[in-house]
């Protein structure tokens, strides 16, 4: 399996990294990555890609949204939880 | 009974609340607000967040008696705010998005990346380049252009950081078709970012 594609490897990388994949499989995409500089850029952008995309949406909670949830909480909490 | 404290487990809080201990309950809120709403911004949108929030502890509250400690507290708390999250955005009358498919790889003939090394990792310390206001609205707006399904299962797996076995669980799937969908959103995503930073000066 000397001769996996750049699209093939793409194909497979989710499951590569989830280490799902059969030994021989994965070396194959080893071999092919090694030595292909168009997969070594693509496959460091995607391992990226969901850490800038975590880190550009960790909102914190504004605090008078916090303010009133802990308003309503403090309602509801009275009550039994059984309704 | 037992009075509740901060340095209680979520699973000895859960069992004061159900027996009725409201300062246990608020206890867990103040533990998991915080990372409730973060799921809720990236699930639905920062208008809805606050209404997923509330809604999210109301079911969670009426539902106390129902957790029996099998799972985790923040998994089975997790899963009720994911389900507010996905009957409030199909209840609601969405507008076909903009597809992200134009951003998906391209191949020539022979099944080799059709652009250079260069263009394939241009997006590498684009949070350094780009300022966090836009980078944070240019990544909302790259959300909300993923199909519904991927969108889930790869807020799920990859911004909350579960387990693939837990999102399978939680949207129903099997592991292979969450890696799939996932696989599908971080291929667009990637493309994306990769577009954005190609297009700043």
């Amino acid at each position: 399996m000397s001769d996996l594609t750049c699209a093939r490897g793409v194909d497979l990388l989710m499951d590569y990294l989830e280490g799902v994949l059969s030994v021989a499989v994965k070396e194959s995409i080893d071999r092919h990555v090694g030595g292909c500089p168009r997969c070594l850029a693509f496959v460091a952008s995607y391992r990226e890609t969901p850490r800038v995309l975590r880190d550009a949406t960790a909102e914190e909670i504004p605090a008078d949204t916090k303010r009133r949830l802990e308003k309503f909480v403090r309602e509801l909490s009275k009550r039994s939880p059984e309704r | 009974m037992p009075v509740p404290d901060a340095d209680q487990s979520d699973e000895t809080l859960a069992a004061l609340a159900a027996s009725g201990d409201g300062r246990a309950f608020e206890l867990l809120v103040g533990r998991y607000e915080g990372r409730i709403y973060r799921l809720a911004c990236r699930l639905t949108s920062e208008t809805d967040a606050p209404d997923v929030l509330q809604d999210t502890f109301l079911q969670a509250y009426r539902h106390l008696g129902e957790f029996r400690g099998a799972s985790r507290f923040g998994t089975w708390l997790y899963r009720i705010a994911t389900n507010v999250c996905l009957m409030r955005r199909r209840a609601a009358s969405r507008r076909p998005s903009e597809s992200l498919e134009s951003f998906l790889p391209r191949f020539d003939e022979n099944g080799t990346h059709a652009d250079t090394p260069e263009t394939l990792s241009r997006m590498s310390h684009l949070d350094e380049r780009l300022d966090r206001e836009r980078l944070a609205e240019r990544a909302r707006a790259a959300l909300d252009r993923l199909p519904e399904t991927y969108r889930e299962a790869f807020v799920l797996r990859d911004l909350e950081e579960l387990p693939t076995a837990e999102v399978a669980e939680t949207l129903g799937l099997e592991p292979a078709a969450v890696r799939q969908r996932v696989h599908r959103a971080r291929l667009m995503l990637r493309g994306f970012l990769n577009d954005l930073a190609g297009r700043m000066p």
